[in-house]
């Protein structure tokens, strides 16, 4: 488990700690879409929406286009499997600890057959 | 991989041991064994007080060694099944040494983190050895908010998965 992976765990988390961020992401899900598009469901003007944008795209769920007056948003769901799978960081810890009760459980029955 | 909870949060691991059930039980539940191959690499256990019967607590030190000299970190829980050789259930918090639990942000864990995680250790006879499963998951938060809040990124992340393929 490293570091870089808890500090991109945290902002991953951090920027789905809101409702609306989610709900732009659930939204993104279905295909890529505009801020405006983005915008509707909610009573919020632009500039809030862009700002849980700018969120959700610094925490890499989320990339803008650079096209003038067209900018649809797009999801990269990559951080999400992280996420996904906290627990599968501690697969390696246990996959290690059980090589060495394999060598352990060795090692006791190498003794007893020593013993007379 | 989905739990009873609908939660993803669980790995499970199954291991085929040389070594007959009763001692890989000990492997588990006396303190001397438990110390020899617990510790992750590069840490070891410099003390584990286990007092293993139902309701019994638990108390594990784990010593790491770092540039800043040695760490330790403390781990407690619940013996919660003690189904000798067969069936073995404990939770698990991160602590301090007096066994007071410390909320995982504050060691330094993601938020996503849960507080206490349940370890449930599987043993049946196989031939001369013993085939092990380990299941160890998040035992989801008693507020509603944070099952709530469970629930919907667990949603959430199977909608994406389904949709967004891998």
């Amino acid at each position: 488990m490293t570091t870089l992976v808890d500090d991109r765990l945290s902002e991953t988390f951090a920027a789905l700690a809101n409702p609306v961020r989610r709900s732009i992401l659930a939204h993104l899900a279905e295909g890529e879409a505009t801020v405006n598009e983005l915008a509707r469901p909610f009573d919020m003007t632009l500039p809030a929406i862009s700002r849980h944008i700018r969120v959700l795209e610094r925490a890499g769920l989320v990339t803008q286009g650079r096209r003038a007056q067209y900018r649809p948003c797009t999801l990269d769901a990559e951080p999400l499997r992280d996420v996904a799978s906290w627990a599968e960081q501690y697969r390696p810890i246990w996959e290690g600890r059980f090589d060495r009760m394999e060598e352990y459980l060795r090692t006791l029955d190498d003794n007893q057959k020593d013993e007379p | 991989m989905t739990n009873d909870n609908g939660s993803n949060d669980a790995v499970v691991i199954e291991r085929t041991l040389d070594a007959p059930v009763n001692r890989v039980w000990e492997m588990w539940t006396r303190p001397e064994h438990f110390r020899a191959w617990y510790g992750p690499m590069g840490a070891s256990i410099p003390s584990a007080d286990m007092d293993v019967r139902v309701g019994g607590k638990r108390l594990v030190a784990m010593e790491m060694q770092t540039p800043n000299g040695s760490m330790q970190m403390w781990f407690t829980g619940e013996y919660l099944t003690v189904d000798p050789t067969s069936l073995l259930v404990y939770t698990e918090s991160m602590s301090d040494e007096t066994g007071r639990v410390v909320p995982p942000t504050e060691m330094g864990m993601p938020d996503g983190h849960p507080e206490v995680t349940e370890v449930v250790v599987e043993l049946t006879p196989d031939g001369d050895g013993t085939k092990m499963v380990l299941t160890h998951r998040g035992v989801p938060a008693d507020s509603p908010g944070a099952t709530g809040w469970n629930i919907a990124l667990d949603k959430l992340i199977t909608h994406l998965a389904d949709t967004a393929g891998r």
